[in-house]
Protein backbone atom coordinates (compact mmCIF):
# COMPACT_ATOMS: atom_id res chain seq x y z
CA UNK A 1 0.00 0.00 0.00
CA UNK A 2 1.21 3.41 -0.79
CA UNK A 3 1.73 5.98 2.18
CA UNK A 4 -1.14 8.48 0.11
CA UNK A 5 -3.21 5.36 0.40
CA UNK A 6 -2.26 4.51 4.23
CA UNK A 7 -2.91 8.31 5.11
CA UNK A 8 -6.21 7.69 3.32
CA UNK A 9 -6.91 4.46 5.37
CA UNK A 10 -5.90 5.28 8.28
CA UNK A 11 -5.97 9.22 9.14
CA UNK A 12 -8.84 10.37 7.22
CA UNK A 13 -11.23 8.99 9.14
CA UNK A 14 -9.76 11.43 12.12
CA UNK A 15 -9.82 14.32 10.61
CA UNK A 16 -12.82 15.72 12.49
CA UNK A 17 -11.35 14.65 15.75
CA UNK A 18 -8.08 16.63 14.32
CA UNK A 19 -10.22 19.56 13.39
CA UNK A 20 -12.09 19.24 16.35
CA UNK A 21 -8.70 19.42 18.60
CA UNK A 22 -6.85 22.27 16.74
CA UNK A 23 -10.43 24.68 16.51
CA UNK A 24 -10.47 24.08 20.41
CA UNK A 25 -6.96 24.65 20.87
CA UNK A 26 -6.76 27.81 18.47
CA UNK A 27 -10.58 29.32 18.94
CA UNK A 28 -10.14 30.53 15.74
CA UNK A 29 -11.62 28.91 12.18
CA UNK A 30 -8.78 29.70 9.78
CA UNK A 31 -6.03 28.92 12.13
CA UNK A 32 -7.19 25.66 12.91
CA UNK A 33 -7.80 24.61 9.46
CA UNK A 34 -4.10 25.70 8.91
CA UNK A 35 -3.00 23.69 12.05
CA UNK A 36 -4.84 20.65 10.30
CA UNK A 37 -3.44 21.23 7.26
CA UNK A 38 0.31 21.13 8.54
CA UNK A 39 -0.31 17.97 10.72
CA UNK A 40 -1.40 16.46 7.39
CA UNK A 41 1.30 16.86 5.91
CA UNK A 42 3.46 15.55 8.79
CA UNK A 43 1.21 12.84 9.35
CA UNK A 44 1.60 11.62 5.44
CA UNK A 45 5.12 11.86 6.27
CA UNK A 46 5.62 9.98 9.35
CA UNK A 47 3.01 7.62 7.79
CA UNK A 48 5.43 4.47 8.55
CA UNK A 49 5.89 4.99 11.76
CA UNK A 50 1.99 4.07 12.84
CA UNK A 51 1.21 0.79 13.75
CA UNK A 52 -1.84 -1.21 14.58
CA UNK A 53 -5.09 0.50 15.45
CA UNK A 54 -3.73 3.65 17.48
CA UNK A 55 -4.43 5.97 14.16
CA UNK A 56 -6.55 8.59 16.53
CA UNK A 57 -4.02 9.24 19.20
CA UNK A 58 -1.19 9.24 16.79
CA UNK A 59 -2.85 11.69 14.52
CA UNK A 60 -4.04 13.73 17.62
CA UNK A 61 -0.63 13.77 18.97
CA UNK A 62 0.82 15.39 15.68
CA UNK A 63 -2.17 17.91 15.27
CA UNK A 64 -0.66 18.50 19.02
CA UNK A 65 2.29 19.26 17.98
CA UNK A 66 1.49 21.41 14.48
CA UNK A 67 -0.19 24.02 17.03
CA UNK A 68 2.32 24.57 19.60
CA UNK A 69 4.75 25.10 16.48
CA UNK A 70 2.41 27.54 15.22
CA UNK A 71 1.14 29.14 18.26
CA UNK A 72 5.10 29.50 18.93
CA UNK A 73 5.73 31.52 16.09
CA UNK A 74 2.33 33.28 15.95
CA UNK A 75 1.14 33.69 19.72
CA UNK A 76 4.34 32.96 21.83
CA UNK A 77 2.24 35.09 24.46
CA UNK A 78 -0.01 32.47 25.01
CA UNK A 79 1.84 29.11 26.11
CA UNK A 80 4.15 31.61 28.49
CA UNK A 81 1.69 33.30 30.16
CA UNK A 82 -1.23 31.02 30.93
CA UNK A 83 -1.71 30.34 33.95
CA UNK A 84 -5.57 30.58 34.32
CA UNK A 85 -5.84 33.89 35.92
CA UNK A 86 -7.87 34.98 32.97
CA UNK A 87 -10.30 32.63 33.76
CA UNK A 88 -10.35 33.33 37.33
CA UNK A 89 -10.51 36.99 36.92
CA UNK A 90 -13.55 35.95 34.57
CA UNK A 91 -15.14 34.28 36.91
CA UNK A 92 -15.14 36.54 39.74
CA UNK A 93 -16.39 39.44 37.32
CA UNK A 94 -19.30 37.01 35.97
CA UNK A 95 -19.79 36.28 39.90
CA UNK A 96 -21.75 39.52 40.81
CA UNK A 97 -25.40 38.27 39.36
CA UNK A 98 -26.21 35.19 38.71
CA UNK A 99 -29.84 36.37 36.91
CA UNK A 100 -27.47 38.91 34.96
CA UNK A 101 -25.62 36.15 33.89
CA UNK A 102 -28.64 34.33 32.87
CA UNK A 103 -30.09 37.21 31.22
CA UNK A 104 -26.80 37.33 28.70
CA UNK A 105 -27.71 34.83 26.67
CA UNK A 106 -28.16 31.21 25.74
CA UNK A 107 -25.93 29.01 27.93
CA UNK A 108 -24.45 27.01 25.72
CA UNK A 109 -22.64 30.01 24.31
CA UNK A 110 -21.70 31.06 28.17
CA UNK A 111 -20.58 27.40 28.68
CA UNK A 112 -18.75 26.98 25.59
CA UNK A 113 -16.87 30.57 26.52
CA UNK A 114 -16.44 28.98 29.71
CA UNK A 115 -14.36 26.31 28.29
CA UNK A 116 -12.63 28.70 25.30
CA UNK A 117 -11.03 30.77 28.29
CA UNK A 118 -9.95 27.53 30.26
CA UNK A 119 -5.69 27.72 30.37
CA UNK A 120 -4.11 26.03 27.06
CA UNK A 121 -3.21 23.20 29.32
CA UNK A 122 -6.34 22.45 30.79
CA UNK A 123 -8.30 22.86 27.96
CA UNK A 124 -6.40 20.22 25.86
CA UNK A 125 -7.01 17.24 28.74
CA UNK A 126 -10.71 18.62 28.62
CA UNK A 127 -11.40 18.49 25.44
CA UNK A 128 -9.45 15.06 24.87
CA UNK A 129 -11.27 13.28 27.75
CA UNK A 130 -14.90 14.69 27.58
CA UNK A 131 -15.36 15.28 23.52
CA UNK A 132 -13.20 12.81 21.92
CA UNK A 133 -13.21 10.19 25.16
CA UNK A 134 -9.74 9.26 25.66
CA UNK A 135 -8.31 7.43 27.88
CA UNK A 136 -5.82 8.69 30.68
CA UNK A 137 -3.41 6.85 29.13
CA UNK A 138 -4.13 7.86 25.59
CA UNK A 139 -4.43 12.01 26.98
CA UNK A 140 -0.90 11.07 28.94
CA UNK A 141 0.87 10.03 25.38
CA UNK A 142 -0.16 13.06 23.09
CA UNK A 143 -0.30 15.56 25.41
CA UNK A 144 3.44 14.18 26.36
CA UNK A 145 3.00 14.56 30.66
CA UNK A 146 2.52 12.03 33.47
CA UNK A 147 -1.00 10.56 33.93
CA UNK A 148 -0.99 12.16 37.65
CA UNK A 149 -0.37 15.41 35.95
CA UNK A 150 -3.23 14.59 33.08
CA UNK A 151 -5.59 13.74 36.58
CA UNK A 152 -4.73 16.77 38.10
CA UNK A 153 -5.20 18.98 35.33
CA UNK A 154 -8.67 17.60 34.44
CA UNK A 155 -9.69 18.27 38.14
CA UNK A 156 -8.60 21.49 37.65
CA UNK A 157 -10.40 22.47 34.56
CA UNK A 158 -13.43 20.52 35.80
CA UNK A 159 -13.44 22.73 39.14
CA UNK A 160 -12.82 25.80 36.62
CA UNK A 161 -15.78 25.41 35.01
CA UNK A 162 -18.13 24.16 37.78
CA UNK A 163 -17.06 27.54 39.77
CA UNK A 164 -18.38 29.20 37.03
CA UNK A 165 -21.62 30.81 37.97
CA UNK A 166 -23.25 29.77 34.76
CA UNK A 167 -23.33 26.24 35.82
CA UNK A 168 -25.31 27.10 39.14
CA UNK A 169 -27.86 29.06 36.69
CA UNK A 170 -28.01 26.07 34.69
CA UNK A 171 -29.11 24.46 37.81
CA UNK A 172 -31.18 26.73 38.58
CA UNK A 173 -32.94 26.58 35.37
CA UNK A 174 -33.62 22.72 35.68
CA UNK A 175 -34.87 21.90 39.28
CA UNK A 176 -37.10 25.00 37.86
CA UNK A 177 -38.47 22.96 34.92
CA UNK A 178 -39.49 20.13 37.36
CA UNK A 179 -41.91 22.23 39.66
CA UNK B 1 -13.35 2.36 51.66
CA UNK B 2 -13.28 5.43 53.93
CA UNK B 3 -13.67 9.29 52.16
CA UNK B 4 -9.80 10.16 52.24
CA UNK B 5 -9.02 6.85 49.75
CA UNK B 6 -12.25 7.55 48.09
CA UNK B 7 -12.31 11.12 47.13
CA UNK B 8 -9.00 10.59 45.57
CA UNK B 9 -10.29 8.01 42.73
CA UNK B 10 -13.76 9.78 42.37
CA UNK B 11 -12.96 11.67 39.18
CA UNK B 12 -11.15 8.23 37.95
CA UNK B 13 -14.56 6.19 38.20
CA UNK B 14 -16.36 8.53 36.41
CA UNK B 15 -13.77 8.69 33.81
CA UNK B 16 -13.67 5.08 33.14
CA UNK B 17 -10.48 4.49 34.45
CA UNK B 18 -11.06 2.54 37.91
CA UNK B 19 -12.49 -1.21 37.42
CA UNK B 20 -12.06 -4.51 39.16
CA UNK B 21 -12.57 -4.61 43.08
CA UNK B 22 -11.28 -0.76 44.23
CA UNK B 23 -14.01 -0.32 41.42
CA UNK B 24 -16.74 -2.58 43.30
CA UNK B 25 -15.04 -1.17 46.78
CA UNK B 26 -15.73 2.41 45.38
CA UNK B 27 -19.16 1.62 44.35
CA UNK B 28 -20.25 0.50 47.40
CA UNK B 29 -18.70 3.80 49.29
CA UNK B 30 -20.35 5.51 46.55
CA UNK B 31 -24.22 3.95 47.64
CA UNK B 32 -23.45 4.85 51.30
CA UNK B 33 -21.68 8.53 51.17
CA UNK B 34 -23.73 11.31 50.19
CA UNK B 35 -20.33 13.54 49.78
CA UNK B 36 -18.79 11.43 47.50
CA UNK B 37 -21.75 10.50 45.81
CA UNK B 38 -22.47 14.11 44.95
CA UNK B 39 -19.04 14.53 43.73
CA UNK B 40 -19.47 12.12 41.40
CA UNK B 41 -22.82 12.84 39.59
CA UNK B 42 -21.30 16.80 39.56
CA UNK B 43 -18.17 14.64 37.29
CA UNK B 44 -21.27 13.33 35.12
CA UNK B 45 -23.53 16.65 35.24
CA UNK B 46 -20.64 18.63 33.92
CA UNK B 47 -20.18 15.83 30.98
CA UNK B 48 -23.32 15.33 29.92
CA UNK B 49 -23.73 19.59 29.41
CA UNK B 50 -20.33 19.66 28.07
CA UNK B 51 -21.60 16.94 25.79
CA UNK B 52 -24.58 18.83 25.10
CA UNK B 53 -23.77 22.21 24.66
CA UNK B 54 -20.43 23.01 23.74
CA UNK B 55 -19.96 22.59 19.90
CA UNK B 56 -17.98 19.98 18.28
CA UNK B 57 -16.35 21.20 14.95
CA UNK B 58 -15.89 18.42 12.35
CA UNK B 59 -13.72 19.13 9.51
CA UNK B 60 -15.53 21.07 6.89
CA UNK B 61 -15.98 20.01 3.21
CA UNK B 62 -13.69 22.72 1.68
CA UNK B 63 -11.15 21.58 4.83
CA UNK B 64 -11.39 18.11 3.12
CA UNK B 65 -10.43 19.15 0.13
CA UNK B 66 -7.62 20.67 0.73
CA UNK B 67 -6.07 18.33 2.29
CA UNK B 68 -7.00 16.29 -0.50
CA UNK B 69 -5.25 18.50 -2.87
CA UNK B 70 -1.94 18.97 -0.55
CA UNK B 71 -1.80 15.42 -0.28
CA UNK B 72 -2.14 14.67 -3.86
CA UNK B 73 0.24 17.23 -4.51
CA UNK B 74 2.68 16.10 -1.90
CA UNK B 75 2.58 12.16 -3.87
CA UNK B 76 3.26 13.69 -6.94
CA UNK B 77 5.99 15.27 -5.90
CA UNK B 78 7.36 12.06 -3.83
CA UNK B 79 11.37 11.87 -4.95
CA UNK B 80 10.83 7.91 -3.92
CA UNK B 81 8.64 6.75 -6.53
CA UNK B 82 10.59 6.19 -10.13
CA UNK B 83 8.51 7.39 -12.81
CA UNK B 84 9.10 5.11 -16.21
CA UNK B 85 9.85 6.82 -19.33
CA UNK B 86 6.55 8.06 -20.94
CA UNK B 87 6.54 8.12 -24.75
CA UNK B 88 3.93 9.53 -26.78
CA UNK B 89 1.09 6.62 -26.82
CA UNK B 90 1.17 5.69 -23.06
CA UNK B 91 1.17 9.68 -22.48
CA UNK B 92 -1.94 9.31 -24.56
CA UNK B 93 -3.84 6.93 -23.38
CA UNK B 94 -2.45 7.52 -20.09
CA UNK B 95 -4.52 10.93 -20.42
CA UNK B 96 -7.40 9.49 -21.63
CA UNK B 97 -7.88 6.96 -19.13
CA UNK B 98 -7.20 9.89 -16.19
CA UNK B 99 -9.88 11.79 -17.65
CA UNK B 100 -12.19 9.03 -17.48
CA UNK B 101 -11.38 8.16 -13.95
CA UNK B 102 -11.74 11.79 -13.23
CA UNK B 103 -15.42 11.54 -14.37
CA UNK B 104 -16.23 8.31 -12.82
CA UNK B 105 -14.98 9.49 -9.62
CA UNK B 106 -16.70 12.69 -9.59
CA UNK B 107 -19.80 11.09 -9.98
CA UNK B 108 -19.38 8.12 -7.12
CA UNK B 109 -17.96 11.20 -4.40
CA UNK B 110 -20.82 13.10 -5.93
CA UNK B 111 -23.73 10.04 -5.09
CA UNK B 112 -21.73 9.11 -1.92
CA UNK B 113 -21.44 12.72 -0.39
CA UNK B 114 -25.71 12.80 -1.05
CA UNK B 115 -25.85 9.30 0.81
CA UNK B 116 -23.11 10.48 3.20
CA UNK B 117 -25.18 13.89 4.29
CA UNK B 118 -29.03 12.14 4.55
CA UNK B 119 -27.23 9.32 6.58
CA UNK B 120 -25.37 11.85 8.72
CA UNK B 121 -28.61 14.11 9.03
CA UNK B 122 -30.08 10.94 10.99
CA UNK B 123 -27.20 10.45 13.07
CA UNK B 124 -27.29 13.73 14.17
CA UNK B 125 -31.06 14.12 14.32
CA UNK B 126 -30.91 10.93 16.85
CA UNK B 127 -28.25 12.29 18.92
CA UNK B 128 -30.25 15.66 19.09
CA UNK B 129 -33.25 13.55 20.07
CA UNK B 130 -31.18 11.47 22.52
CA UNK B 131 -29.58 14.48 24.05
CA UNK B 132 -33.47 16.27 24.39
CA UNK B 133 -34.97 13.44 25.96
CA UNK B 134 -31.93 13.27 28.59
CA UNK B 135 -31.93 17.03 29.63
CA UNK B 136 -35.76 17.25 30.13
CA UNK B 137 -36.04 14.15 31.66
CA UNK B 138 -38.50 12.33 29.54
CA UNK B 139 -36.10 9.18 29.04
CA UNK B 140 -38.58 6.51 29.64
CA UNK B 141 -42.24 6.60 28.93
CA UNK B 142 -42.50 3.05 30.08
CA UNK B 143 -40.43 1.39 32.96
CA UNK B 144 -39.98 -1.42 32.63
CA UNK B 145 -37.10 -4.26 32.49
CA UNK B 146 -39.91 -6.75 31.23
CA UNK B 147 -39.97 -7.11 27.51
CA UNK B 148 -43.67 -8.36 27.55
CA UNK B 149 -44.31 -4.62 29.12
CA UNK B 150 -42.55 -2.62 27.15
CA UNK B 151 -43.24 -4.29 23.33
CA UNK B 152 -47.51 -4.09 23.78
CA UNK B 153 -47.12 -0.48 24.93
CA UNK B 154 -44.42 0.11 21.73
CA UNK B 155 -46.84 -1.96 19.41
CA UNK B 156 -50.01 -0.23 20.65
CA UNK B 157 -49.13 2.97 19.63
CA UNK B 158 -46.55 1.74 16.46
CA UNK B 159 -48.01 0.74 12.80
CA UNK B 160 -44.94 -2.01 13.55
CA UNK B 161 -43.68 -4.01 16.62
CA UNK B 162 -40.64 -3.99 17.16
CA UNK B 163 -38.36 -7.18 18.48
CA UNK B 164 -37.40 -5.98 22.37
CA UNK B 165 -34.97 -7.87 24.46
CA UNK B 166 -33.69 -7.29 27.83
CA UNK B 167 -30.00 -8.29 27.74
CA UNK B 168 -28.95 -7.70 31.30
CA UNK B 169 -26.96 -10.78 31.37
CA UNK B 170 -24.59 -9.91 29.37
CA UNK B 171 -24.59 -6.25 31.07
CA UNK B 172 -26.65 -4.54 28.75
CA UNK B 173 -30.29 -3.81 31.17
CA UNK B 174 -33.20 -2.89 29.52
CA UNK B 175 -34.91 0.07 31.69
CA UNK B 176 -37.67 1.15 29.42
CA UNK B 177 -39.03 2.72 26.28
CA UNK B 178 -40.79 5.79 24.88
CA UNK B 179 -41.88 7.05 21.20
CA UNK B 180 -39.90 9.49 19.66
CA UNK B 181 -39.32 10.95 16.05
CA UNK B 182 -36.66 10.54 13.66
CA UNK B 183 -36.57 12.29 10.30
CA UNK B 184 -40.62 13.39 11.64
CA UNK B 185 -41.40 9.30 11.49
CA UNK B 186 -42.65 8.04 14.47
CA UNK B 187 -40.15 5.53 16.33
CA UNK B 188 -39.79 3.30 18.68
CA UNK B 189 -37.00 3.97 21.31
CA UNK B 190 -35.68 1.10 23.19
CA UNK B 191 -33.62 2.75 26.64
CA UNK B 192 -30.55 0.43 27.97
CA UNK B 193 -28.25 1.02 30.82
CA UNK B 194 -25.02 -0.10 30.56
CA UNK B 195 -22.43 0.86 33.73
CA UNK B 196 -23.44 4.65 34.35
CA UNK B 197 -24.44 5.01 30.81
CA UNK B 198 -27.76 5.52 28.59
CA UNK B 199 -28.21 3.82 25.51
CA UNK B 200 -30.97 4.92 23.19
CA UNK B 201 -31.53 2.27 20.67
CA UNK B 202 -34.07 3.87 17.88
CA UNK B 203 -36.23 1.00 15.73
CA UNK B 204 -37.82 1.11 12.79
CA UNK B 205 -38.79 -1.05 9.72
CA UNK B 206 -35.70 -1.67 7.32
CA UNK B 207 -36.01 1.24 4.69
CA UNK B 208 -35.31 1.43 1.52
CA UNK B 209 -32.65 4.43 2.12
CA UNK B 210 -28.83 3.77 1.56
CA UNK B 211 -27.89 2.48 4.83
CA UNK B 212 -26.04 4.91 7.31
CA UNK B 213 -22.68 4.36 7.97
CA UNK B 214 -21.94 1.29 11.07
CA UNK B 215 -20.50 4.00 13.67
CA UNK B 216 -20.19 7.65 13.29
CA UNK B 217 -19.30 10.30 16.29
CA UNK B 218 -21.67 13.27 16.60
CA UNK B 219 -20.53 16.32 18.91
CA UNK B 220 -19.11 13.12 20.87
CA UNK B 221 -21.73 10.70 21.12
CA UNK B 222 -21.27 7.24 19.63
CA UNK B 223 -24.53 6.43 17.09
CA UNK B 224 -24.10 2.60 15.79
CA UNK B 225 -25.80 0.98 13.11
CA UNK B 226 -27.42 -2.47 12.41
CA UNK B 227 -29.71 -4.05 10.12
CA UNK B 228 -31.58 -6.95 11.25
CA UNK B 229 -34.77 -9.04 11.91
CA UNK B 230 -36.39 -6.47 9.27
CA UNK B 231 -35.99 -3.65 11.42
CA UNK B 232 -32.75 -0.81 11.49
CA UNK B 233 -31.20 -0.37 14.50
CA UNK B 234 -29.60 3.00 15.70
CA UNK B 235 -27.67 3.29 19.27
CA UNK B 236 -26.74 6.36 20.38
CA UNK B 237 -24.90 6.21 23.46
CA UNK B 238 -21.69 7.80 25.24
CA UNK B 239 -20.45 4.57 26.09
CA UNK B 240 -17.19 3.88 23.44
CA UNK B 241 -17.30 2.47 20.33
CA UNK B 242 -15.92 -1.02 20.90
CA UNK B 243 -19.07 -1.28 23.23
CA UNK B 244 -21.66 -0.02 21.04
CA UNK B 245 -21.07 -1.44 17.86
CA UNK B 246 -20.98 -4.70 18.99
CA UNK B 247 -24.11 -3.99 21.09
CA UNK B 248 -26.46 -3.09 18.35
CA UNK B 249 -25.41 -5.48 16.25
CA UNK B 250 -26.31 -8.27 18.78
CA UNK B 251 -29.08 -6.82 18.88
CA UNK B 252 -30.32 -6.56 15.05
CA UNK B 253 -29.74 -10.53 15.07
CA UNK B 254 -32.24 -12.52 13.68
CA UNK B 255 -31.31 -15.39 15.92
CA UNK B 256 -31.60 -13.60 18.69
CA UNK B 257 -35.06 -11.97 18.24
CA UNK B 258 -37.94 -13.41 19.76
Amino acid sequence: MSDVNRFEELVLPHLDAGHNLARWLTRNPDDAEDVVQEACLRALKYIGALHGNEARAWFLTIVRHAFYDWCRSNRPAEITHDDGSAIEMAIDDAAIDPEQAALRGAESRLLANAVAELPLAYREVLILRELEELSYKEIARIADIPIGTVMSRLARARSLLQRSPLMYVIGERKSGYER
Amino acid sequence: MNCNEAVTLVAAYADGEIDGPRGDLLKKHLLGCAGCATQYQSVLALRAQLRAEIPYFPASPALRARVGAVIGAMDAALPSRPRPAIDRWRWLTGGALAGCTATILAWVLGTAVIDWRASDDLAVDAVTTHVRATLSNRLIEVASSDRHTVKPWLSARLDYSPPVQDLADEGFALTGGRLDTLKSQPVATLVYRYRQHTIDVFVRPASAHAPPPALRTVRGFNVAHASGSGMDWLAVSDVSADVLSPFVQRLARADAAP
